[in-house]
């Protein structure tokens, strides 16, 4: 891979857009960026305008367009699409579409099929499960039957009750629901059968497909991800540890992460967390093996209070929060560890070029998503002008932003208000969280609304969060 | 004075000749001309005798020169004669046939729709000293006189839908209904109710009214005259034509002289001819049941003779089909040959008296006689080509599900309640026995062992551990459809046509067509789909079984080159109709599926198809099934068969509207693009319509309709919501949820007549 033979399309925006121009110079890449008329401010397309006096910077009205972003690949002699994440980064279609075009361009990303078969979160787990991988209680095919249903409700509920739940709970869900919708839980299983008529009619009149799925509700979870990153033909597969995700907002979105998942050395568990994170790398590992898996992904867990491990969901794409496994993992010979780019590299064809004993994993790293928003009025998006955006600068902290520093910088009301992601390496769980307060207390946000009111930012929420980083 | 009245009398009668034969036969007209010029200058002058005289040879001249000219009227002409503002009108009739009536509420332009005359009438029969009046509902077409409110007779939906109303007085008050037909077709007006609605309205209720209908047809265009014209006998006035559509329009849609052009006369008139629209032809079809003649070149108002035969014939007829249906069965057929015999001598039916009113034996078996009549028309226009080992099989078939059905459902079925319920009291006597006599037994095990509370590892198991499930075609999730359309193969982007109101993105081409199911994902616009879509992501895989599949549209009228284009499209589509019929099961449930498809020659419906789409109706009559009828496309009644086309909509409405009394469940679901005749009739009768959206339900398309009434089509005027908003349809379907509303609707509606009940 060498020189300028590949030219790489960003299709995204924001911090990412960013984070992929860096990782594009880091391996020599030539790249294009596309931009909206909200977005001609943003750092993502000063980055490009900056980089060289030919034309990287594409406008078009929307990120969303398939076909405009492919005009722009036509016009711009682009070789490869990365979608980041968001956007087209889990649609098969887009994908499918990118790679069966007549010419050779290129999706960074696992092959169509991967993402679409682990896309559907009942072939996921009909997947997992047929190679016993363990996933939360309850049915992996869309119940019709109310008989059925009801039957199969009360042995959740008496397998609850065995486990020594007191009062279990039954999650009902449409099958072809997603985002929050069409779910209910059922605390009184004589109230079961109202419930599951109301989900199946809303599912009947949402999503066109009666199909019910009932669970047992997990309480008290933490939320694990396993990073996966595979060879393209299905090569070499390596894991870059875990992390742990449960601090979230009320709309269950990620604000705080820590890698690695678990923490034995700081924090007592009421199980043995490393015999458990080795176990969830594992089962991760062989579903990727299984599917063939091609690109860079996450595997994410949910781990009950009592240590036992359901898998989830799988994120076929690059998450926001790859830089804090980045942080705490070192590949032997490279002197930091960026997985944008090992993700390109490997999308591009190139071989891996070391195994899982290469990769060595030291200290602890804490991401911070610093996000406009009124953690107090349910997590609003808050909206207005920053006038001033420095972080402090310290050889453990590095902070990825698309917020121009030297200039005003207008939050665009299209897109979610994320402003920076900061991550913070430590030796340990103690220094992380102690330089992590340092931080957050040393950063300088400010700015004001169009109403002349001064800006809400989420980091008194995630100073004090940072108290209990590691539950259980 | 005198003289002038004449003459104008004469210069009348010219007129008439010239506008008959338009131009043609110059010398004949000029002869006539010069004479009336003639006797016009000279009469004068002369004394009354000799004026007699002259008048008398000028009217032999004339009624020479009509009778030379009758000979050889072309079919044309005698369109031509029917539109003439001097022919006789509904009113004529009215006047000279009837001895009193009285219009209801078609006297002026106030009335709602004047083109339909509706008319309480008697006619007085006298036996010796008794006089008796027997009552009649005259309803038909009135063309006026070049008065502009009357439309020259079409009838607006609202004007059909009197006509039904009062055809179901009629059946109120039981007495027979006379139905004339003077109608070139409906005014095509999608109002509330469509014209394509009310003419399916008429038609179904025609199917099964309990009186005597006696129709008589002059002209008769298409749908307008169907709505009315459904009769136990159809007359014909000897120079009527009687067709699917109007010259004129087949010439057009043969010519395609395109938007503005001319369709040049001569091809009108060889349409006129090929069509074969005339009387003779109709009665040797077997269309209409018989000819009233005319004088020469076509009766005029002044003809009282005329007036008097066709009364005649009108209280023949009544009194025929009366009789046929009334009274013992020998008892009939000896009156009937009596009646036929004084006929034939020619004497008079004045004298004779036979009720019209029908006790209710009678008006069973005339409303079934009517049935039989019209399932027996047009057989001879489609070709039947299953071998004859095949057809002894199916109706040896039949004879099987005939006994199997009367014994599964008529007389199982009531028993089984029955035993159900003896059963249901048996076992609850058992099982309350039972548990009184185990529970010592239950308290001691309870005691012994607690291990029963424990959970089950194969329980657990459940919750856990893979499950059998067979995802095939039940849970068509993320648009996995068990077939995709071809149009998935290409690499284009596909423009949704409603981007510039609900701004969609332009759809790659392998997306819209396969996982999309052709459905916009923005707007949900339906973009069309090929029938062999429905056929293998409607029904469960592999349940089709085709029947009929050998009857062949046929060229009846023998029309030339279009042999050829029917070749075409058998080679084309591999089928040998624009209807398929064939058994199929949804999530289970069996049904009879008639489909009309797009691609033979626009879906049109001839002999073939109508008697494919009649076999299906029986065959779910017969099997209990229910009958669901899938409209990819039609563009109507097929013109090249004309009245072999024309006279399926009849037939297969009185199928369905007898499947439907039986107890049967007909579900119509239109798809495209749906129009004219089929709609009008045996779709649109349904009580249970529903269209796929962006679909277009209605009778005439938008250029016809500018054409004919020269007003301005608005945009979608035939969209399904259109159609909803008027009460032609019941609902509007997603492609994608097609076999999802269907199972459901076939569980949920319909009758215990059906198998599954």
């Amino acid at each position: 891979m060498s020189g300028k033979q590949h030219r790489i399309l960003i299709a995204n925006r924001g911090e990412i857009a960013v984070r992929i121009i860096r990782a594009c110079r880091a391996l020599d890449l030539d790249f294009v960026c596309v931009y909206t008329v909200e977005d001609a401010e943003s750092g993502h397309a000063h980055a490009a305008a900056e980089a060289g006096p030919e034309k990287r910077l594409y406008r078009v009205s929307s990120y969303h367009d398939a076909n405009e972003l492919l005009a722009v690949a036509d016009a711009a002699g682009a070789t490869a699409v990365h979608p980041g994440y968001g956007f087209f980064a889990e649609d098969y279609r887009f994908a499918r579409r990118v790679r069966q075009r007549g010419r050779s361009l290129d999706f960074i990303g696992p092959s169509w099929e991967v993402i679409r078969a682990l896309g559907d979160k009942i072939n996921t787990k009909r997947l997992a499960r047929s190679l016993g991988v363990p996933t939360v209680p309850g049915s992996d095919k869309p119940i019709y039957d109310e008989m059925e249903a009801e039957k199969f409700a009360r042995t959740i509920y008496e397998f609850q009750l065995q486990q020594g739940i007191e009062r279990p709970v039954i999650l009902v869900k449409a099958s072809a629901g997603g985002g929050g919708m069409g779910i209910e839980e059922v605390h009184d299983i004589d109230l079961f059968r109202s419930v599951f008529r109301r989900i199946r009619n809303y599912a009947s009149r949402q999503f066109k497909d009666e199909g019910v799925l009932i669970e047992q509700r997990i309480r008290d979870f933490n939320h694990l991800e396993v990073q996966i990153l595979a060879e393209r033909g299905a090569g070499r597969i390596v894991h870059f540890g875990t992390r742990n995700c449960s601090i979230q907002s009320t709309g269950l979105q990620k604000r705080l992460e820590v890698a690695p998942g678990f923490d034995p050395s700081a924090v007592r568990y009421r199980f043995d967390a490393a015999a458990l994170l080795a176990k969830v790398t594992e089962h991760s590992l062989a579903m990727a093996r299984e599917v063939r898996y091609d690109n860079i992904g996450t595997w994410e867990w949910i781990v009950s209070r009592d240590g036992a491990p359901f898998l989830m969901e799988v994120n076929t794409r690059i998450q926001v929060e790859n830089g804090v496994s980045a942080a705490v993992s070192r590949i032997r010979g490279k002197d930091g560890t960026d997985l944008i780019a090992e993700q390109i590299r490997t999308a591009l064809g190139e071989e891996l070029g070391y195994d899982q004993d290469d990769i060595g994993f030291e200290g602890v790293g804490i991401e911070y998503r610093i996000i406009a928003e009124d953690p107090d009025r349910n997590f609003t998006p808050w909206v207005g002008r920053i006038e001033t955006f420095r972080p402090p600068e310290r050889d453990w902290l590095s902070v990825y932003t698309h917020v121009p520093s030297d200039r005003p910088y207008d939050i665009p009301t299209e897109f979610d208000p994320n402003l920076a992601l900061a991550i913070i390496r430590g030796r340990d769980l103690e220094e992380a969280e102690a330089r992590g307060r340092e931080f957050l207390d040393a950063l300088v946000l400010e700015g004001t609304s169009p109403s002349g009111d001064k800006i809400r930012s989420n980091v008194a929420f995630l100073r004090s969060m940072t108290e209990h980083i590691l539950m259980f | 004075m005198e003289t002038e009245k004449q003459v104008q009398r004469l210069n009348e009668r010219l007129t008439y000749i010239r506008d008959i034969f338009a131009g043609k036969d110059s010398g004949h007209i000029r002869l006539l001309d010069a004479k009336t010029a003639d006797y016009a200058q000279r009469a004068p002058g002369l004394n009354a005798r000799e004026r007699r005289a002259l008048a008398l040879a000028l009217e032999d001249l004339f009624a020479d020169v009509e009778n030379k000219l009758e000979a050889d009227l072309t079919p044309m002409d005698k369109v031509r004669i029917v539109r003439h503002p001097q022919r006789f009108c509904l009113r004529d009739i009215l006047e000279n046939v009837y001895d009193g009536y009285t219009e209801i509420g078609s006297m002026d332009d106030h009335s709602i729709d004047p083109a339909m005359v509706i008319a309480r009438g008697f006619i007085t029969r006298r036996r010796g000293k008794r006089v008796t009046n027997q009552s009649v509902m005259i309803v038909g077409h009135e063309k006026g006189r070049g008065e502009e409110f009357r439309n020259g007779g079409s009838a607006k939906p609202w004007g059909n839908a009197k006509a039904l109303h009062y055809m179901k007085v009629a059946e109120t008050e039981n007495i027979p209904v006379h139905a004339y037909v003077f109608t070139p077709g409906s005014y095509p007006i999608e109002d509330t109710p469509g014209a394509a609605q009310q003419i399916a309205a008429n038609i179904y209720g025609m199917a099964s009214l309990r009186v005597p209908v006696i129709a008589v047809i002059s002209e008769g265009g298409s749908g307008g005259a169907e709505a009315v014209a459904l009769a136990d006998r159809r007359l014909m006035f000897s120079h009527g034509y009687y067709s699917v559509i109007s010259p004129e329009g087949a010439a057009a849609i043969e010519g395609k002289p395109g938007p503005g052009g001319r369709v040049p006369a001569e091809l009108v008139e060889q349409c006129a001819l090929r069509m074969k629209i005339t009387a003779e032809d109709n009665l040797r079809m077997g269309y209409v049941d018989q000819i009233i003649p005319e004088p020469d070149l076509g009766a005029r108002p002044y003809h009282y003779d005329f007036f008097r035969g066709l009364r005649r014939e009108l209280l023949r007829v009544t009194d025929e089909v009366s009789i046929s249906v009334r009274g013992l069965p020998l008892f009939r057929a000896l009156r009937l040959r009596g009646r036929r015999r004084s006929a034939a001598a020619g004497r008079d039916f004045e004298s004779s008296y036979v009720r019209w009113n029908l006790p209710p034996s009678a008006q069973m078996r005339l409303v079934s006689r009517r049935h039989l009549k019209f399932r027996g028309l047009s057989l001879s226009a489609a070709l039947d080509r299953t071998p004859l080992s095949r057809r002894i099989a199916s109706v040896w078939q039949e004879a099987c599900w005939i006994i199997y059905s009367r014994f599964r459902h008529d007389m199982l079925q009531k028993r089984r309640q029955k035993v159900s319920e003896y059963m249901e009291e048996v076992k609850s006597d058992w099982t309350l026995f039972f548990e009184r006599a185990l529970t010592p037994l239950r308290k001691l095990a309870a005691w012994f062992g607690r291990a029963s509370e424990r959970m089950s590892v194969e329980t657990v198991r459940t919750l856990t551990e893979l499950s059998e499930w067979n995802d095939t075609q039940e849970n068509q999730r993320g648009g996995r459809w068990a077939y995709i359309s071809a149009g998935a193969g290409e690499d284009r982007a596909v423009s949704c046509p409603n981007a510039g109101i609900h701004g969609c993105l332009d759809q790659w081409a392998p997306d819209l067509y396969g996982e999309f199911a052709g459905v916009c994902p923005n707007c949900g616009h339906h973009f069309p789909m090929e029938y062999q879509w429905y056929l293998h992501n409607v029904f469960d895989a592999g349940s089709l079984v085709e029947f009929a599949a050998d009857v062949e549209a046929g060229n009846p009228l023998g029309m030339e080159d279009f042999g050829a284009k029917l070749e075409a499209s058998r080679k084309r589509t591999g089928h040998k109709s624009a209807c398929m019929v064939f058994e199929a099961r949804i999530k289970g449930v069996r049904l009879v599926v008639a489909m009309l498809m797009a691609d033979f020659r626009g879906g049109t419906v001839g002999a073939a198809e109508g008697e494919k789409f009649i076999r299906a109706a029986e065959r779910a009559g017969r099997m209990r099934f229910p009958f669901f009828a899938y409209v990819h496309g039609t563009a109507g009644i097929r013109i090249q068969e004309g009245t072999n086309g024309l006279i399926q909509m009849p037939r297969c409405t009185m199928a369905v509207r007898r499947y439907i009394d039986a107890g049967g469940l007909y579900i119509v679901c239109y798809d495209t693009n749906s129009y004219a005749g089929p709609v009008a009739s045996f779709l649109g009768c349904s009580p249970y319509q529903f269209g796929i959206r962006s679909a277009n339900v209605g009778f005439a398309g938008p250029a016809v309709i500018a054409e004919t009434t020269g007003l301005p089509v608005p945009p979608h005027y035939h969209n399904v919501y259109k159609a909803l908003a008027r009460g032609h349809i019941q609902g509007i379907w997603d492609r994608r949820e097609l076999r999802f509303n269907l199972s459901r609707a076939l569980l949920t509606m319909g009758g215990r007549n059906l198998y599954y009940r």
